[in-house]
């Protein structure tokens, strides 16, 4: 925030307004709110082509592994929060634990989606071009995967900033910017997951 | 309350001589400048220059059709021109300037010192300029975008099915991948118009105080978040298509062309009102205050313009009448676009009671505002009928359309934005445009738009589709065509007008004092043109019209008005 924009927000205190939440706050909600807009986007073209397609070769093999990968990045959102509240009370230590843990259950996720891939590549022969499932399977899961990458590499560079000391209990909005990516990206894949492990599992 | 001055800083130095840095050059400070005002004109000027650019792709297209059997350009470059146009004039020319006026004056209206995020304004513009080029870049090794502006697949997948080539060269990448930039710019734009409007008001202008152009610039910035991301999707599902060999558009391998129809026009219709809701905007600014009176209904002015945003999302399929979609659909498609058609009225009979009665004052920005009102009718008008879905089945991808679009995009955006620069030009410099020669440039484009658009109704209905190459002799279509070509170049004389007056003004205008209209809003309750800082003291806000308060205390509207 400039200092423009500091003496602004100390005239409306001063005129008994309200000003709640910073600017860069109300920024990262709305942009992520366009983010997810592309997800919906995306998952309104997978099932308009699964409908379109009668759910015919709408299915994967059966596999632990993306179960497993869910699991870990659901329970890396813990560990961003710890980040996230810790460094809110003043605790870089939490901070540190909380980022390394994120970022290794991160990559992990990544891994397991790299190994389901190659699986479906090299096994199954299921490619991109290989069939209209294939198009939409790998068009989806990867744009989340990109968005892991991207939101992995936001969290390094947070960390390696807060073992330069660079984050206060007062001032820390990098911090925050990107625990509500990461958990953006986290509910993301809970519609992705259902959409495409789930659903053909009841069917 | 306690002053502080936030002034240019001159440096000091103990030596006395210091070399100037890049930054403190004159076009240095142009490239590194991170304030709303100087890229709010960058925008602007930007715009313009890729209207000039498109209009010369517009006057091609008349030279080609001016005379049946034309053969000025080949078939494959007047594809070319045709897609370059539409997608100039859209990408390039209206979303900047609209962009242009709203980083420009809402900040000055709102009573801040800057936009939310400077720096990412800054951003912003050049990604869109680095945009421009790489679009318009493509006719130099003559593979422009030619798919029309809406780059239907499967005409812009590489193969369509049978090894049939439909788009083998990298024309359609040229548009996917400009758009895309351009989107990203857009959105950066728009972050920072919304968090600027929700978080930067000056201390008492409550949401329902703020000037309607803020209001609508709001609302735009909404639409582009919203609806950007289907553009972005569409984009990348095609490009994958294109040269990943996914299928999501080829019917054949279990994909559907119609999703490129759902994904485009879920993003295209939103479009338009992203196109027109500003220029309404900049229209409730100058209505009242050629009028002197207070903008009447404001509370229904704004709130239509919300209502139309949120009902722009359920109307995309109207575009999508003739490809057979299930009866139900057409229905619902059919009654929510003519919903829309109420709070657009609402707005014009808005206007119009705001005119009623006032002692107008016919400067040129109050000529465009009315001719604005007039064209946007008729464009309101048969778009209307357009909705009407067995009218829709004979005319659609006629002429007839052509005409639509162009009296709501030239009649009414267009208009609305020369009205604007000739409000706003003395804000900019200081100094007043040539009033004489402005009205002659309105009453020049009007006769020229009318000529060149209102012939179109006659050719769509009369069948002649839209974007054909050109057209045998014995259809009937030839005066007509004639007719359209002549009001072209009449309009590119309005055009040619209205530069001569701009650069005139900016060299030898009369100096116009800081509130030459004798306006309503903060924007005019500073210099003309304003400090860096834009205000000495924050302005502190009693109603919906702060400036007229203070240069008419004894009439302020907060002794008398009851809002909130």
């Amino acid at each position: 925030m400039s200092t423009a924009h500091g003496e602004q927000v100390r005239i409306l205190e001063e005129h008994g307004q309200e000003t709640g939440r910073g600017l860069n706050w109300w920024g990262m909600v709305f942009f992520i709110a366009s983010e997810a807009l592309i997800f919906a986007n995306l998952i309104a073209a997978f099932l308009y082509l699964e409908i379109r397609n009668g759910g015919v070769g709408w299915e994967l093999p059966v596999s632990w592994i993306p179960f497993f990968a869910t699991a870990l990045l659901l329970s890396s959102s813990g560990f961003v929060h710890m980040a996230g509240s810790g460094i809110r009370k003043g605790n870089r230590r939490n901070l540190i634990i909380g980022l390394t843990g994120t970022i290794i259950l991160g990559a992990i996720f990544l891994g397991c989606q790299a190994y389901e891939y190659t699986n479906l590549i090299v096994n199954e022969h299921t490619t991109i071009s290989s069939s209209i499932f294939g198009s939409a399977f790998f068009t989806l899961t990867g744009f989340h995967g990109l968005h892991v990458t991207i939101g992995a590499i936001f969290l390094l560079v947070v960390l390696v900033r807060s073992l330069r000391g660079h984050f206060t209990k007062e001032n820390h909005f990098a911090v925050e910017a990107a625990e509500m990516y990461w958990h953006f990206v986290d509910v993301v894949w809970v519609f992705v997951f259902t959409l495409v492990y789930l659903v053909p599992l009841f069917r | 309350m306690a002053t502080r001055t936030i002034g240019e800083h001159t440096t000091v130095t103990t030596t006395g001589v210091r070399r100037k840095r890049f930054s403190e050059s004159y076009i240095g400070e142009w490239i590194t400048t991170t304030d709303h005002k100087q890229l709010g004109l960058m925008y602007l000027i930007t715009g313009f220059f890729f209207f000039v650019v498109g209009g010369m792709e517009a006057l091609l297209i008349r030279t080609q059709l001016a005379l049946p059997d034309g053969k000025v350009l080949s078939p494959q470059v007047y594809n070319q021109i045709f897609t370059m146009h539409g997608t100039t004039m859209i990408f390039l020319f209206v979303i900047p300037v609209l962009s242009g006026f709203g980083n420009y004056v809402v900040p000055l209206m709102l009573g801040a010192r800057d936009m939310a995020y400077p720096r990412m304004n800054a951003f912003g513009f050049w990604l869109l300029l680095l945009g421009g080029i790489f679009m318009q870049s493509s006719f130099l090794i003559g593979q422009a975008p030619n798919g029309g502006w809406f780059m239907y697949a499967p005409l812009s997948e590489l193969v369509a099915g049978h090894a049939f080539e439909a788009t083998p060269h990298m024309n359609a990448d040229f548009w996917l991948l400009g758009t895309t930039l351009l989107g990203i710019s857009s959105i950066t734009g728009s972050l920072n118009f919304v968090v600027t409007i929700f978080k930067l008001r000056a201390p008492g202008m409550s949401i329902n105080r703020m000037p309607l152009f803020s209001w609508m610039i709001l609302v735009m910035s909404f639409l582009l978040l919203f609806a950007l991301p289907s553009l972005t999707v569409a984009s990348v599902l095609l490009l994958l298509d294109r040269h990943m060999g996914s299928h999501f558009y080829q019917y054949g391998n279990g994909g559907d062309p119609l999703l490129w129809q759902h994904l485009f026009w879920s993003f295209g219709h939103p479009e338009v009102y992203i196109l027109i809701l500003p220029a309404f905007g900049i229209i409730s600014e100058i209505l009242p205050v050629f009028s002197r009176k207070p903008i009447f209904g404001y509370t229904f002015i704004a709130w239509s313009g919300v209502a139309i945003g949120f009902l722009s999302f359920t109307v995309w399929a109207h575009h999508m009448f003739a490809v057979g979609l299930p009866s139900i659909a057409q229905a619902f498609f059919a009654t929510s676009t003519t919903l829309i058609a109420i709070p657009t009225a609402v707005k014009i009979f808005n206007w119009l009671a705001t005119i009623f009665q006032g002692k107008i004052r016919l400067y040129t920005p109050m000529l465009f505002a009315l001719g604005f009102i007039a064209m946007f009718l008729i464009g309101g008008l048969n778009g209307a009928a357009l909705a009407v879905v067995p009218f829709d089945y004979q005319i659609t991808d006629s002429y007839f359309v052509v005409a639509h679009i162009h009296y709501v995009l030239f009649g009414g955006t267009a208009l609305a934005v020369f009205a604007g620069i000739y409000y706003w030009f003395p804000k900019f410099t200081g100094k007043l445009m040539d009033d004489r020669l402005g009205k002659w440039h309105f009453w020049v484009t009007f006769l020229g738009l009318n000529l060149t658009f209102f012939p179109m109704h006659i050719m769509g209905i009369l069948g002649m589709p839209r974007r054909v190459y050109t057209y045998p002799a014995n259809l009937g279509w030839n005066d007509l065509n004639l007719m359209a070509s002549i009001g072209a170049l009449i309009i590119g004389v309005g055009v040619i007008m209205f530069m001569i007056n701009f650069i005139k003004s900016l060299k030898y205008g009369q100096p116009s004092g800081d509130d030459p209209w004798d306006a309503f809003t903060l924007e005019w309750d500073t210099t003309s043109p304003p400090k860096k800082y834009n205000f000495l003291e924050i302005p502190v806000v009693r109603s919906r019209r702060p400036f007229y308060d203070k240069k008419y205390p004894e009439h302020a509207d907060w002794k008398s008005v009851v809002e909130h």
